[in-house]
């Protein structure tokens, strides 16, 4: 096991080199020069050839005329700056944010404290909903229920997330007026300790109501799939022969079985919902890092959005190694074979 | 079997087979691929969503030949209308008994003559303004003759009272004090109403003309010296000319502007004038039409005349005009049909015409009312006053199109790919898949929307959209990739393909010739699903402002603007039909790939 998770984490870290170099060439392939950008400022007060001595000046100071493998490096924090510090994002400095004025870090906290929270939310709610959904339908396969089940799943995939949320406002917001349509908190109201936290989410009603809807078609249709193959197999048979009670047959026998697919799935698309809160979060206002992300692409704040897309990748990635690894740790065949 | 031959085309397409086949003999009379269509033939979802995508791509694929979009058009008088076909749909009472007739951006106003005063189409303006509340005293008055402005109506009784409701509050209601009834100067006469974009104009039968409303970007007071001589007015959206008793045209306010040089040959004989929105047109005593201003949908381009004009009318965009031979023209602007004149008004004798914005009204000698122009609009219009049922189709064609294609090029790209990994093995294989898998763990929206903004928005709008369709189509490649290439590493080990290998057939040939066939139908599914999926990603990319830009429709940026409370709650019709299509259409192609899913899986027959 010790050696198939070292293999799994060496692998990965070679990806995350390759995806960030080209993440960085891509960033790079965006017509914009800092050096002119931060002497904009001062542009009109400077003379010409003072101009152009103090571009150059800080060309060389920031390094603009470097090779970008050279440049790539200094980012990550794998060779020294200019000034002879190694300051990059393996330092834990992310750069600065040209459109907020402040650290990446500083920026990025708040949303991505937001974000997490309501994709675990929704995550936990969705799961709660869709695991005893699927396995119900999976026992009564082809039952009245079972068939409603399935044409409601493919209608909640099918339709995109934002049409969701749209209907979602129209209902719960304009009609019924039980939840506010965008926004994260009462603005004005100054509220402390639990009082914050309750109209937190109060506010946060309807955006994970979207969220856990709009993921209950795909994944109760995964974990139906999953638990009718786990049902179908022979030591099912052989179990219900030898008299066990239908229910250990069920959660004992088949649904250890349908954990592993249903495992990968999950995993896939928890981190699917980290890009889809992207809509969400547009569509309700929420202060989150997809708002935020996409702010900075407006803004042409491109450190910013490189910083953020570092840490999608890294979802990503850590997200396919906990795959990889729940595989092998739930079926010893995955770690033997490779 | 003699039931089954009876049955109806329907019962075949959606039908259950209820007799039990041999399963022996099923197989021995069908081949696979046989099977497969068969088993999809029958499945009733699968059907429903085949023919509702069939549907659907019929309709976004022929109706726009027939519904061409002008992608520059925008119409503020237009904006946020809801649907209706309602615009010219006048109340019976007027039918035989009209006394003036008058149409606003998207309401018609009449006045019948026992002097009641009737509304129609779409009359609220805003949530409190609704120019059908039509004051008490208006319905108590007489009323003669009424005219509409973008938001006002103004109405004139038997008794010289001037009424004006609607909304109010640019000072539309600012009647001027000399038409205001008084015993000590006593009532002046009105004979001619007109009314602008929010200014109100009136002719007293003494030669007086009087203007007021909104005096923002208008020219409301008039020269002195042509008070007492004046015999008719026209109003654009914000200026007037005035027709003189001496025959001659003036302008006759203060401002400099379009309007404010005649031309010189209205100096005299003219006999009569009109306004349209942006140009005003003079009709000499031989025929001919002089425009000016500053026409921009062809409506200052007299048209070939088989007659002389007898008198002029002005719309939005359009003129009409009634001829000496009784025939009708219009000509001017024609997106909404307003210059097609019916050959039923060409047939009738015509009394009178009135015509404004987007309507005409023909009042034969018998009475009776014809029309033509914009009756409404199905699906109403968005934000910029355009047409929603043109933007939906061709919004449909956009979308289908860039999943398409998109799709096409991920397809090549996998089937490539997958195909030399799974075929060659080793190192090819190694290489192949690490860059699918590179390219499958990056974060799929986010990283659409930054190469979005490193294509960035200044290039062509046509250049983009092919862009937006390889950026999605580079990054869907991988499912299908992986999806070929375990299928072929299961079809590679099979005597057939040992056969052709001793008949020293070209590899390439072997794995595209012989292998591929063999995994179609699975592909097939994929190719389905996914593009419903491209449908899905590039819409999502329009709805965050990242994929198509505007004024290029797409389903996605057609909903660009809907997320917030006051489109969802009062506009509807802005985001209902656009989420409904979509909805259903992407629907239908997942219940066509999950059918096809179904038929080509042996597993699902249950045996």
């Amino acid at each position: 096991m010790t050696k198939y998770v070292l293999k799994r984490l060496g692998y990965m870290v070679v990806v995350f080199f390759t995806v960030s170099f080209l993440m960085y060439c891509l960033y790079n392939l965006i017509p914009q020069d800092p050096a002119r950008l931060e002497l904009e400022g001062i542009k009109t007060s400077l003379k010409p050839a003072e101009y152009e001595a103090r571009y150059q000046a800080l060309r060389e100071e920031m390094g603009l005329d470097d090779p970008i493998v050279v440049r790539y490096a200094r980012w990550m924090g794998l060779a020294k700056d200019r000034k002879g510090n190694l300051n990059g994002i393996l330092e834990g400095y992310f750069g600065y944010s040209r459109y907020f004025k402040k650290d990446i870090v500083t920026v990025v906290k708040d949303p991505a404290v937001n974000t997490i929270f309501i994709n675990i939310f929704a995550t936990i709610l969705a799961l709660g909903i869709t695991i005893p959904l699927g396995i119900y339908c999976a026992v009564h396969k082809g039952g009245k229920f079972d068939n409603f089940t399935q044409v409601l799943t493919i209608v909640g995939y099918s339709i995109p997330t934002y049409i969701i949320a749209l209907l979602f406002i129209y209902v719960f917001a304009v009609i019924l007026r039980w939840f506010p349509v965008s926004g994260i908190g009462t603005p004005g109201a100054n509220y402390t300790g639990m009082k914050y936290y309750i109209d937190k989410l109060y506010y946060l009603c309807l955006p994970l109501m979207v969220m856990t809807f709009g993921s209950l078609g795909g994944m109760t249709r995964y974990v139906r799939a999953a638990m009718i193959d786990a049902l179908s197999m022979d030591h099912i048979k052989t179990a219900r022969a030898k008299g066990v009670h239908e229910k250990t047959v069920i959660y004992s026998h088949a649904w250890r079985n349908a954990l592993l697919p249903i495992i990968g799935i999950v995993i896939g698309w928890f981190l699917g919902i980290f890009s889809g809160s992207l809509i969400i979060e547009n569509t309700f206002g929420l202060n989150g890092m997809g708002s935020l992300y996409i702010k900075a692409l407006n803004n042409h704040d491109y450190d910013l959005a490189l910083a953020m897309q570092m840490f999608y990748t890294v979802v990503s990635l850590v997200g396919a190694l906990i795959t990889d690894l729940s595989y092998g740790f739930v079926d010893p065949r995955v770690r033997i074979d490779k | 079997m003699s039931e089954r031959k009876k049955s109806s085309l329907i019962q075949r397409l959606f039908g259950n087979r209820n007799e039990a086949v041999d399963i022996l003999a099923e197989e021995q009379i069908q081949s696979p691929s046989k099977m497969m269509l068969d088993n999809f033939l029958h499945n009733r979802l699968g059907m429903t969503g085949l023919i509702g995508f069939f549907v659907i791509l019929l309709i976004v694929s022929i109706i726009p030949i027939f519904m061409p979009i002008n992608l520059g058009e925008s119409d503020n008088t237009q904006t946020n209308t809801p649907p209706g076909l309602s615009m010219m749909a006048f109340p019976k009472e007027l039918e035989g008994n009209v006394a003036d007739i008058s149409n606003g951006p998207t309401f018609g106003a009449g006045v019948d003559k026992d002097g009641n005063v009737y509304t129609w189409g779409h009359t609220k303006i805003t949530k409190v303004i609704d120019v059908a509340n039509i004051p008490s005293e208006v319905k108590r008055a007489h009323i003669v003759m009424l005219s509409c402005g973008y938001d006002h109506i103004t109405a004139v009784d038997d008794e010289n009272n001037v009424y004006v409701w609607g909304n109010t509050r640019l000072g539309q209601d600012n009647v001027p004090s000399e038409l205001v009834p008084s015993r000590t100067r006593g009532t002046k006469e009105i004979i001619q109403l007109e009314t602008g974009y929010q200014i109100s104009g009136a002719v007293t039968a003494d030669g007086e003309a009087y203007l007021w409303g909104n005096e923002n970007m208008s020219d409301l007071s008039v020269h002195k010296e042509y008070q007492g001589h004046i015999k008719k007015i026209a109003i654009t959206n914000s200026y007037y000319c005035l027709l003189l008793d001496n025959g001659s045209v003036v302008y006759g306010g203060f401002k400099n502007n379009a309007f404010s040089n005649v031309p010189a040959s209205l100096k005299s004989h003219v006999v009569d004038i009109a306004a349209s929105s942006d140009t005003m047109c003079g009709l000499k005593d031989d025929g001919t039409l002089i425009f000016w201003g500053n026409g921009t949908h062809g409506e200052n381009l007299a048209p070939e005349l088989s007659s002389k004009p007898v008198e002029i009318y002005g719309g939005r965009w359009h003129y009409s005009a009634l001829l000496e031979n009784g025939d009708v023209v219009s000509w001017g602007n024609n997106s909404h049909g307003e210059t097609k004149v019916p050959d039923s008004v060409n047939n009738a004798e015509i009394e009178t015409i009135f015509s404004g914005y987007f309507q005409n009204y023909a009042v034969t000698k018998q009475g009776k009312i014809l029309t033509w122009g914009l009756k409404g609009y199905v699906l109403g219009t968005d934000n910029l006053g355009r047409d929603i049922l043109t933007r939906l189709v061709h919004g449909g064609k956009t979308t289908m199109t860039v999943g398409f294609i998109a799709q096409a090029i991920a397809l090549i790209i996998g089937i490539i790919t997958g195909g030399l990994a799974g075929y060659f093995g080793g190192s090819v294989d190694l290489i192949i898949m690490r860059v699918a898998e590179v390219i499958g763990s990056l974060p799929f929206l986010p990283f659409a929307l930054l190469l979005s903004a490193i294509i960035g928005s200044t290039i062509d709008v046509q250049l983009r959209m092919y862009l937006i369709m390889v950026v999605l189509g580079l990054l869907s490649w991988t499912g299908i990739c992986r999806l070929v290439r375990a299928q072929i590493l299961a079809e590679r080990e099979k005597e057939f393909v040992l056969a052709a290998q001793a008949m020293d057939v070209k590899e390439g040939s072997i794995i595209f010739k012989h292998i591929l066939p063999n995994v179609l139908s699975i592909l097939l599914v994929e190719a389905t699903l996914g593009f419903a999926t491209c449908m899905l990603t590039e819409s999502s990319l329009s709805y965050l402002g990242f994929g198509i830009s505007p004024p290029t429709p797409t389903w996605g940026n057609m909903l660009n603007g809907a997320n917030n409370s006051i489109v969802i709650q009062q506009y509807w019709w802005q985001w209902v039909f656009v989420s409904f299509i979509f909805g259903i259409c992407t629907i239908c192609i997942n219940l066509v790939g999950d059918a096809i899913r179904d038929a080509v899986d042996p597993k699902s027959l249950g045996r």
